[in-house]
């Protein structure tokens, strides 16, 4: 999956943009346009903006950055070229520090553009300081002082879904799309909003008329693939995943999503092949070992736990010499969640927890964070297994600490989930909910709400979540985990569950 | 492919490609004229059940409450500030009606605060636009951990 980051936000956004923006060079500030005005003073580094978005739009994000960091060191007051590099979304290509010195000359030149590009400056650099109010605030007031710019619109779905309002981001992708039915960008966002809030349909008819609209190009044909797949119709997710690699035989996320979709269909043999083919071709390191931890995962869904084991050993030692602390953690962290012993999965999550803290491992302190959250999330939930309350307490309050001391959502989930479990495990299930319910995403804490729904007596809402987890078609090692079972189950309630 | 978040890779390990969505946050805005910066949720809770309300100045508060389609976003106020069920919140509404003045959307309700002296306005935070002021509610403003109207 991490090859999907490839082509990120602005990618996406720049076909709206191209389209959107006035064909002059440079504004005077405050000048009335029906769309928002672009100010730059030099002609040469409006042009690389344009073919900065022209790349990016045909996913060659990489060379798009660069045109646009050359429009910026044309014009160091060329605020939308900045503020859109230093976008948090934006290309992976672009490290934290450029984004932040790019966000910093936006917001240095301020005071020389548009009221509507001060909007946009205020917008993004106010989400990118994790300033959200403010940033609602200028973006919905640029939204409605530009209601037919179709690149506003575009950019503020991306932004809201980003937020995770999906049923406020789906109408403003509408918009878009209604201001210029050809603009096919918001089309593949919006079919996956509509998966996501479980309208199939919906998506399948908007990733229809995104293939239509782009014939040439691999990306729509992934993308539908990928909501079939979420639908639960594999075979014709193979089918899409290998019409996106007959237009683009580079095109190797598709080839990742084609070994996801055995994994998930349950030929597991299959999908390590594909898996092989897919990690031979990764685009980094990282990616490649991401991509392992993928393939050790088919072991944990055909139950062969010493096949398993072996597998996220080899991964977490290959990523040690290559000091990828992360996935290293990560392989230790899924081998504890299967094990039958449980001093054995404690002694895994320590193994975790000190892959993080090795000298020759660097590691960005948000990443480091997030990962030892994941851990203790999974610590916690062993020991309300296995009934330690002490060791679940300690660890609870280890990751409110680590919560309370960030700004940081994925940490934050992690303790909502660990927090529900530890509730679940002593019966107060409906203090469980009220944090399980922040995590509705993850099968662990789904699984978890099932159980807390059938003990309060609310039996038709756990049958409902039952169904949602038994088509639940994301490749992740939760699915593992938790969905065959609810499958082996059809819609019964989770009584009887083994675990918890 | 789809375009993701920072945290992808992270989202995938913790079991999922994308983050819970629609967790709700509502927002309490008073016109930008207002200055009035923070609220206690005793304050909130006296606004709502009582006709006889005053801003400090001595002026005259009007609640604006969401309705129609939002509804359930009051009903979400009023049961964080009582501590009421979805029940007793939806009766404690239909029991105060004359109290508020009701906004068919975000948007009216937003209209509503700019247009009328001295209102306090009940919004989901993703409405929000610089017309309007953001009031923190016992020392915290929308989408921070503790924040009470979620």
């Amino acid at each position: 999956m991490l090859q999907k980051l490839r082509f990120m936000l602005l990618a996406l956004i720049s076909s709206a943009l191209l389209a959107a923006l006035p064909l002059w060079a440079a504004a005077a500030p405050d000048a009335p346009a029906s769309t928002l005005p672009i100010t730059t003073h030099s002609k040469k580094a409006r042009q690389l903006f344009d073919s900065g978005l022209v790349k990016m739009e045909n996913l060659h994000s990489i060379e798009g950055i660069q045109d646009l960091r050359k429009a910026a060191q044309l014009d160091p007051d060329f605020a939308l070229a900045n503020i859109l590099i230093s976008f948090e979304s934006v290309d992976q290509a672009v490290d934290p520090e450029e984004k932040v010195a790019a966000r910093e000359r936006a917001k240095a030149a301020r005071g020389k553009v548009s009221h509507g590009e001060q909007l946009v400056i205020d917008w993004v650099a106010n989400s990118s300081e994790g300033k959200i109010i403010p940033a609602i605030q200028a973006m919905n007031s640029v939204l409605e002082e530009y209601p037919k710019d179709k690149m506003l619109a575009w950019l503020g779905g991306i932004w809201i879904e980003n937020q995770q309002q999906i049923t406020r981001a789906i109408p403003i992708f509408e918009r878009a799309i209604k201001l210029d039915p050809n603009f096919a960008a918001p089309l593949n966002e919006l079919g996956y909003c509509y998966a996501r809030v479980r309208n199939f349909d919906g998506a399948f008819a908007v990733m229809q008329r995104y293939i239509a609209l782009l014939p040439n190009e691999s990306n729509p044909q992934d993308s539908y693939a990928e909501i079939l797949r979420m639908a639960g119709r594999f075979d014709d997710a193979l089918v899409h995943y290998h019409e996106s690699l007959k237009i683009d035989g580079n095109f190797w996320v598709s080839q990742l999503g084609i070994a996801d979709t055995y994994a998930l269909m349950g030929d597991e043999e299959r999908a390590r092949a594909e898996y092989a083919t897919a990690i031979q071709h990764a685009g980094s390191r990282m990616e490649a070992a991401n991509w392992s931890l993928q393939s050790a995962m088919t072991y944990v869904r055909e139950q062969n736990y010493e096949a398993a084991d072996s597998a996220f050993r080899a991964v977490a030692e290959k990523a040690h010499k290559e000091a990828l602390a992360v996935p290293e953690a990560e392989a230790f962290r899924m081998m504890s969640t299967y094990q039958a012993n449980n001093a054995s999965a404690v002694a895994l999550l320590e193994k975790a927890e000190n892959a993080l803290d090795h000298n020759n491992h660097p590691l960005p302190n948000m990443n480091r964070q997030e990962e030892l959250a994941l851990i203790l999330r999974t610590r916690a939930e062993r020991a309300a297994h296995d009934r330690n309350t002490s060791l679940a307490a300690t660890t609870l309050k280890r990751l409110q600490g680590l919560m309370d001391a960030t700004n940081d959502q994925v940490i934050q989930l992690q303790y909502e989930g660990a927090a529900g479990a530890v509730l679940v495990a002593e019966g107060k299930y409906e203090q469980a909910l009220a944090h399980l319910q922040e995590d509705n995403r993850n099968p662990l804490s789904m699984k978890l709400m099932v159980v807390s729904y059938s003990k309060m007596g609310a039996r038709e809402v756990a049958e409902e979540l039952s169904k949602t987890l038994a088509n639940w078609n994301e490749p992740t090692l939760e699915q593992a985990l938790v969905v065959p079972e609810f499958r082996a189950k059809g819609a019964e309630t989770a009584s009887t569950f083994k675990r918890m | 492919m789809k375009v993701f978040q920072r945290c992808t890779v992270l989202l995938l390990f913790a079991g999922m490609l994308w983050l819970p969505c629609e967790a709700k946050n509502i927002a309490v805005v008073v016109s930008k004229s207002n200055n009035t910066g923070s609220i206690t949720s005793a304050d909130l809770a006296k606004m709502l059940e009582s006709t006889s309300r005053k801003w400090p100045d001595g002026s005259n508060v009007t609640v604006v409450l969401p309705g129609g389609a939002t509804s359930q976003d009051a009903e979400l106020v009023v049961a964080r500030v009582f501590k009421l069920n979805q029940a007793q919140a939806r009766k404690f509404l239909a029991d105060h009606k004359s109290v508020f003045v009701t906004g068919s959307s975000d948007e009216d309700v937003l209209n509503k605060v700019g247009s009328l002296p001295g209102s306090v306005g009940l919004v989901d935070v993703y409405s929000i636009n610089n017309a309007v002021r953001v009031l923190k509610v016992d020392g915290k403003l929308p989408l921070e951990q503790g924040y009470l109207l979620r």
